[in-house]
């Protein structure tokens, strides 16, 4: 082994995880050699001054901010945590409080239509908690203790332009309260004028984030006859991002019944969702 | 940035708590530093607690040395630990936690220094030695600090690059497979690199030496 041949194993030999037996050659040439023992010996000393540079120690600052952030990030994934499982309730349960508490006996229809069309097609009651199985259950002992009830909604008694005023006035609020929402979603579901129906979907688009708002357009969408409104209602799950509503688009793709443009617009929200 | 680093894939070695931590208490010590990192993954956050206590020691020294400023130091190190809980989703049934601090703090130097814009400047040995341990042989201190500066400040006219390398080959809880994995070379680069970063430090150092002398 010649003295650029045994340098250019220093690398190995100064490593102190490799075995002894790999760098015996070296080792050899080494104690021969003064020249590579310098150079070797230069490189030793500066590593072993290297590995005994005293470390800088951290001030407090580091650790009490480090706790305040990983206390931080427990609250938020606790909070997250909580949210999912309010949201879950909510979306399954309390959509239908949200929709029939407003308007009397008229709601108790739009309830029947509403569990009628979403429920009697085969329930995923996988994923229900008890307590909103027995809401449901509720649900169906009263209506069914109405009987056909043909409901007329406080909105309907008012003229189509009325209704649309109303709806519109909306709009010009910037925090509505829950009534008026639940109002929107109500005009959604029920309102006979494609053009009062379409407006209350529009006037819901600010409103989008809250999960009773999608579950209300969502839970709308099957009795809707109209495939303006369908594709529009489409749309705006599609813009929520609401994954719920996949199930729903998913049946509408499947209904060779249903108007070409709205299977065409739930296989495109499948895509994006 | 943490699509590269899949490309860790060694075997989680049980390591030795680091004798800087004197934190640790014998309960936690027996917990593996990736058991702990997977428990943290699945929602025990605390459990990022114990690796704190038993890593940002050496992880701070390591980016003094690579940076030359304490306070970029403290601020990247605190980095690394809010980007481990952020991707803790992201750490593999496979990994190695130290492999992954280390790569972590490679990338958030990086960061650092591209968003100060402006490359480390040499370090100051004064305001490292005001916070570094004491040698406890006290006979020589004097000319031990003296090298400690000398060596610092070495350090600090490497290229970062080189720095870094240097740096990483000298963790003896690394294996060179790792160190090469973090860097994202072979392990041949990593070592042909070190060896090279190495030499231009060993060539300042005694030229300051020799320097000092005259
Ligand atoms: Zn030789």
């Amino acid at each position: 082994m010649n003295c650029t041949e045994a340098q250019e194993r220093f690398a190995d030999v100064l490593d102190g995880r490799l075995p002894e037996a790999g760098t015996a050659e070296v080792r050899t040439h080494l104690a021969s050699c003064p020249d590579c023992q310098r150079e070797y010996s230069s490189l030793a000393q500066t590593l072993v001054e290297l590995d005994a540079l005293p470390a800088a120690k951290p001030g407090p600052a580091l650790r009490q901010n480090f706790y305040a952030m990983l206390e931080e990030e427990k609250n938020s994934a606790a909070s997250i945590a909580a949210a999912a499982a309010r949201h879950r309730h909510h979306t399954r349960a309390s959509v239908w409080r949200w929709i029939l508490a407003p308007a009397g006996a008229g709601v108790l229809a739009l309830g029947g239509f509403l569990l009628g069309s979403r429920y009697a097609q085969p329930v995923p009651g996988a994923g229900m908690d008890p307590a909103t199985k027995q809401e449901l259950a509720d649900l169906r002992a009263r209506v069914d203790s109405v009987g056909q009830m043909v409901g007329i909604s406080l909105l309907q008694q008012r003229s189509t332009s009325e209704r649309l005023q109303s709806v519109l006035a909306t709009l010009d609020q910037k925090n509505p309260d829950q009534k008026v929402i639940s109002d929107l979603i109500g005009s959604l579901a029920l309102d006979p004028s494609t053009n009062v129906r379409l407006s209350a979907l529009d006037a819901l688009y600010p409103h989008a984030g809250q999960p009773i708002v999608r579950s209300g357009v969502l839970a709308t969408l099957p009795r809707e006859q109209n495939p303006l409104v369908q594709v529009a209602m489409i749309d705006f799950l599609v813009a929520a991002r609401d994954r719920e509503a996949v199930p729903e688009l998913e049946r509408i793709v499947r209904n060779e019944t249903a108007d070409r443009v709205v299977r065409d617009a739930a296989q495109r929200g499948l895509a994006q969702l | 940035m943490i699509a590269a680093y899949p490309d860790i894939r060694v075997e989680s070695s049980s390591l030795v708590v680091n004798s800087a931590s004197d934190a640790v208490d014998s309960a936690t010590e027996t917990v593996s530093d990736h058991d702990l990192m997977l428990a943290v993954r699945d929602g025990d956050l605390a459990a990022l607690g114990d690796l704190f206590e038993r890593h940002h020691g050496p992880l701070f020294g390591f980016l003094v040395k690579l940076t030359g400023h304490r306070n970029a130091a403290e601020d990247i190190a605190q980095t690394v630990f809010q980007r481990m809980l952020k991707y803790r989703h992201t750490y593999r049934d496979d990994g190695s936690f130290t492999a992954w601090m280390y790569h972590l703090g490679r990338r958030c130097a990086a960061d650092h220094f591209r968003k100060s814009n402006a490359a480390p400047a040499p370090t100051d040995p004064a305001n490292l030695q005001d916070h570094a341990d004491e040698t406890p042989h006290a006979g020589d201190r004097a000319a031990t600090r003296d090298d400690h500066a000398l060596l610092h400040f070495a350090l600090g006219r490497l290229d970062r690059d080189d720095r870094e390398v240097l740096l990483l080959s000298r963790f003896q809880e690394l294996s060179f497979a790792e160190v090469a994995a973090i860097l994202e070379c072979s392990v041949g680069a990593a070592k042909v690199r070190a060896h090279r970063a190495l030499r231009q430090l060993r060539d300042t150092y005694f030229k300051l030496q020799k320097e000092k002398l005259t």
